[in-house]
């Protein structure tokens, strides 16, 4: 094999997810009348905002060779704190703060701020008290949810301040500022992952944990670190499914944590940690989003999306285990 | 002797009721290459984690460059100059081979005050420092799964003459290394010392042990068993020390 044709080969493997994506859009846009819309696409990307800032979160967890399986409740955590605080129905209390726009910078900090503090003590207990990850996680999405409903009594609030809803209607270049909000994460995020120190000893922690420990690596720090991000990243997208909703229901967001995850494995990270990149979770997010906006166009009950999920992530395992074979082959 | 770079005075490590280590007493000089030598569960490969930092010791002490030590993690004693090789391999298999060379000490540049990787440089760096040592790994940008036993081993030697330091602990380095490779870490290893630092190895042949070191030392269930200069012994009079039918030669540090 001479040397540009295994580049190439290698440069196909690495952003697979984003030749499926063509792919998928490419075959829609054919086979689906009315699909090849720019408001179409303009919504696949808006439609995934929440779903994409809570996948890097977690993808940021896993690399790292752990699990988060906390950030769906932690979002809608975020959600309903800012929810209360700035809604003015149903169990809002509509604060208001002078000048208006101050309520923007507040209410995202207290979403960021609660996410954090979740992850904060996700974090403590992985590494101080060495606990697994998986059980811990499990238990903070139990109790964090649980918080939801007793803060909410079960109830909702509506009618977010419109200060902080513009970001939902102003739109820059037809793309809603929320929508932006997650491809800035996911710019940001994918830049720390790829060219700094910090992002390099995650993905080595994910790799071998003890080699990065003998190697001097603060890995306990790091790991800390992670799964605060992740808790804040989840409260940015519980900040972003309030402005949504425009407003905060007990059982906002449910089922997003097994969305996040297909996304994830789609995206080509290993629940192995160690490998994967944030650009392709992104790709793998809207692959989903792409895949409902087309169940919805084609008028199948939704229910069908649920199924097509399930089968994308085995697809998506199977490709990583055939990627793996053509990877060896190459070496 | 030239002056010592690390003394250990009566090291002891306990787990439980078992004494892995029952009082180790022996020291390194500057430039000195010292072979550590010892029968399977003797002890060797606990007394390197104890001076490099991955585990506490139970009772004693340590005195580095004459001052009080004790590393409380890896972190600690590489800070102090104290580079170990492991016996199995401490690479991370899913980078390439530059970020493993660099492992936690990253080449940065600031970018808006932000530490940046500087790739180009790592990359400079390591192609030096693999082609001095007539290691040959096809691309530098290859994920270290996909690389041999040996290559993996030479990324680990290579690493610890670049950086260096002031002690090195070789836990086992040849194990996977073939002969011509095996005769060039050797050398390596002579090159290193005579830069002034000390080296401490760890093997079970004895004719590396031979070829290499100035001194050697036996641990046997966990006490020095014998502490001799190579050329006032024989790899017969080390077999008895380690098996121990004899003491002849035994004493203490210095």
């Amino acid at each position: 094999m001479n040397p540009r044709t295994r580049h190439a080969l290698e440069f196909v493997l690495d952003n697979l997810v984003w030749f499926m994506l063509v792919f998928v859009l490419v075959v829609f846009s054919i086979s689906i009348p009315n699909y090849f819309q720019l408001g179409i696409f303009a919504n696949i990307i808006e439609a995934s905002s929440v779903l994409g800032v809570m996948s890097i979160g977690l993808a940021l967890v896993i690399i790292t060779g752990h699990m988060d399986l906390s950030v769906e409740s932690v979002a809608a955590l975020g959600a309903m704190a800012v929810g209360i605080l700035f809604c003015s129905a149903g169990i809002g209390l509509g604060v208001q703060l002078d000048p208006e726009w101050l309520m923007v910078p507040v209410s995202l900090f207290i979403a960021l701020a609660v996410g954090g503090i979740i992850g904060v003590i996700n974090g403590y207990l992985v590494v101080k008290v060495k606990m697994s990850a998986f059980i811990i996680t499990l238990a903070s999405y139990i109790w964090v949810r649980g918080l939801v409903l007793v803060i909410s009594g079960g109830r909702s609030a509506q009618d977010l301040a419109p200060a902080i809803r513009w970001f939902g209607i102003q739109r820059l270049l037809g793309l809603p500022l929320t929508a932006w909000i997650a491809i800035a994460c996911f710019v940001v995020f994918s830049l720390i992952m790829a060219k700094t120190p910090f992002g390099r000893h995650l993905v080595m922690i994910g790799g071998n944990e003890t080699a990065t420990f003998r190697a001097g690596i603060r890995v306990n720090r790091n790991l800390v670190i992670a799964f605060v991000l992740a808790g804040a990243i989840a409260g940015l997208a519980g900040w972003v499914l309030a402005i949504r909703t425009s407003g905060a229901t007990a059982n906002l967001g449910v089922g997003l944590l097994f969305n996040a995850f297909a996304a994830v494995v789609i995206g080509g990270v290993s629940l192995k940690g160690g490998v994967g990149t944030l650009p392709g979770v992104y790709a793998g997010v809207l692959l989903l989003s792409a895949i409902n906006t087309a169940i919805n166009l084609m008028g199948l009950p939704a229910n069908f999306t649920q199924v097509i999920h399930g089968l994308l992530v085995l697809a998506a395992v199977l490709l990583d285990a055939f990627k793996q074979t053509i990877r060896q082959r190459l070496a | 002797m030239s002056e010592p770079l690390l003394v250990l005075d009566n090291v002891a490590k306990n787990y439980g009721a078992i004494e892995a280590l029952k009082g180790i007493s022996f020291s390194i000089g500057k430039g000195e290459v010292v072979a550590l030598l010892g029968d399977n569960g003797a002890g060797k490969s606990t007394l390197v984690k104890i001076i490099a930092g991955g585990l506490e010791p139970t009772s004693g002490r340590m005195l580095f460059e004459g001052k009080e030590f004790l590393a409380k993690s890896p972190a600690e004693a590489k800070a102090a100059g104290i580079e170990t090789v492991y016996q199995d391999l401490s690479l991370c298999t899913n980078v390439d081979v530059v970020a493993n060379f660099f492992m936690g000490r990253e080449i940065t540049k600031k970018f808006l005050g932000v530490p940046v990787l500087d790739e180009p440089a790592m990359e400079q760096v390591v192609e030096k420092a693999l082609a001095s040592a007539g290691t040959r790994i096809p691309s530098l940008r290859t994920n270290v799964e996909h690389l041999s036993g040996g290559q993996r081993q030479a990324i680990e030697l290579n690493r610890f003459v670049h950086f260096g330091g002031k002690l090195v602990l070789l836990d086992e380095p040849f194990a996977a290394l073939g002969v011509e490779q095996t005769r060039r870490g050797l050398d390596m290893i002579r090159q290193v010392a005579s830069q002034g630092i000390g080296v401490v190895i760890i093997t079970h042949i004895m004719q590396q042990a031979f070829q290499v070191a100035d001194r050697i030392v036996v641990i046997r269930q966990g006490v020095v068993a014998g502490d001799v200069a190579r050329n006032k012994t024989s790899p017969d009079a080390v077999i008895n020390m380690i098996t121990g039918e004899t003491l002849v030669g035994a004493g203490p540090a210095g």
